[in-house]
């Protein structure tokens, strides 16, 4: 179905993710874009129905954009995965579910952060995750090669191994891959 | 009032009275400027709020007239208190909201916002306005802030403010003699001061404060 990966590291994030969205056993797309960039310091990778996904970030990127306009300074990432986890719980509770588990990554005043937020309303705070059907081969990279003081550059290439080593193995991952940076320096510039 | 309803027929009260003044919103000023004294003033580090609370009558407790409405804001109000009362639960509400919808405390300039936008309701359609202001104090990831919010929906952020009986008198005291690095203690005998002068007798008083330092609001002593 998917790999997604998401690193936290002591300079910000970095996202990966494969680039197939399948149908069943048949491959629809080969150049899916599974990393959404909310805005400068916000991005959200994707793994499921990617409908689903479309709608909770498109709804999460209006929701950051009224509270950063009408109080003057912009929701954390704790603050928008709560929002969209919001959403995803309503969801689960009317029997409607948003078949969704998605990896929100951003930078703020607290730092870097990776939140994993799924389908039943939940939202953890890691230092590193992975979701999709490409997942437990992508942990097993991560477990391996993750460390504390990983830095921006070094969690790319990790990133890239991570959902290299699943697209080998999942039938539900492959096409290429993408990764995403988000720097803590992005927040000076924005000031 | 009198010209509203001695023109009933050809004016309802509700809206435009002469000169565009919104003749309901001018009474329920008018109530405001009836009820207890009270005082916010802020500094870089803290914020305080000090109400009046001498009872009218032997035997009649004083009155709560400060309020926590989350962990890092307190509020006041003068004014009717069945009002202050109302206004009172939607700021705690509206704080209760924030944290369920975004899992973080409200920030106090959009609480004094959405107050301000409860009140304004009560001036577009038939009913009387909250016949109550409200002085908002608290701490957030902008620094300490303060608040006033009117029967007319208008809010202000500021540094000093006085509602009540009174009030432009104790406002020039605050005026004068306010500086912005004042400690508590001496922003407690500045607002007394203040009471004082406006009322004419000694302060009977209620006070809460928040610092930047503990993001607390707590009543005084």
């Amino acid at each position: 179905m998917t790999t997604i990966v998401g690193i936290k590291t002591k300079e910000g994030v970095v996202l990966g993710s494969d680039k197939r969205a399948s149908k069943g056993f048949f491959i629809g797309s080969k150049i899916t874009q599974k990393i959404a960039k909310i805005d400068d310091t916000l991005a959200v990778a994707i793994a499921g129905q990617l409908s689903d996904a479309e709608y909770l970030i498109k709804v999460a990127k209006a929701e950051r954009k009224l509270m950063e306009l009408r109080r003057g300074f912009p929701l954390t990432v704790k603050e928008s995965s709560r929002l969209i986890a919001n959403l995803t719980y309503s969801g689960m509770k009317n029997y409607q579910p948003y078949f969704v588990e998605l990896l929100v990554a951003g930078v703020d005043q607290e730092g870097g952060h990776i939140f994993a937020a799924d389908m039943s309303g939940a939202i953890t705070s890691e230092d590193f995750a992975s979701s999709g059907s490409g997942s437990p081969i992508a942990y097993g990279v991560l477990e391996s090669m993750y460390h504390k003081e990983v830095t921006n550059e070094e969690a790319k290439q990790v990133a890239t191994k991570a959902v290299s080593a699943a697209m080998e193995r999942d039938p539900g991952s492959g096409n290429g891959i993408d990764v995403l940076v988000i720097s803590n320096l992005v927040l000076e510039v924005a000031r | 009032m009198a010209e509203a309803s001695g023109n009933f027929g050809t004016r309802y009260p509700y809206f435009y009275g002469p000169e565009g003044r919104l003749v309901l919103v001018d009474s329920a000023l008018e109530a405001v400027n009836r009820g207890s004294t009270t005082i916010g003033i802020k500094t870089p580090t803290f914020a305080l709020l000090a109400s009046h609370i001498k009872p009218v009558r032997a035997l009649i407790d004083p009155t709560d007239k400060i309020f926590p409405i989350d962990g890092h804001i307190g509020a006041t109000g003068s004014g009717y208190i069945g009002d202050i009362l109302q206004l009172i639960e939607e700021l705690r509400l509206e704080a209760q909201k924030h944290r369920l919808n975004f899992e973080s405390p409200i920030d106090i300039g959009s609480l004094a916002k959405h107050l301000g936008s409860f009140l304004h309701n009560y001036t577009i359609y038939a009913v009387r306005p909250q016949a109550a202001s409200v002085i908002v104090a608290g701490v957030d990831q902008s620094g300490v802030q303060l608040y006033q919010v009117d029967p007319s929906g208008t809010f202000m952020r500021g540094s000093g403010f006085a509602i009540g009986q009174s009030a432009d008198i104790a406002l020039d005291v605050l005026q004068r003699d306010y500086s912005a690095d004042m400690s508590v203690k001496q922003a407690v005998e500045l607002s007394n001061k203040a009471i004082e002068k406006a009322l004419g007798e000694q302060p009977v008083v209620e006070v809460g404060r928040v610092t930047a330092q503990d993001k607390q609001f707590q009543k005084l002593p």
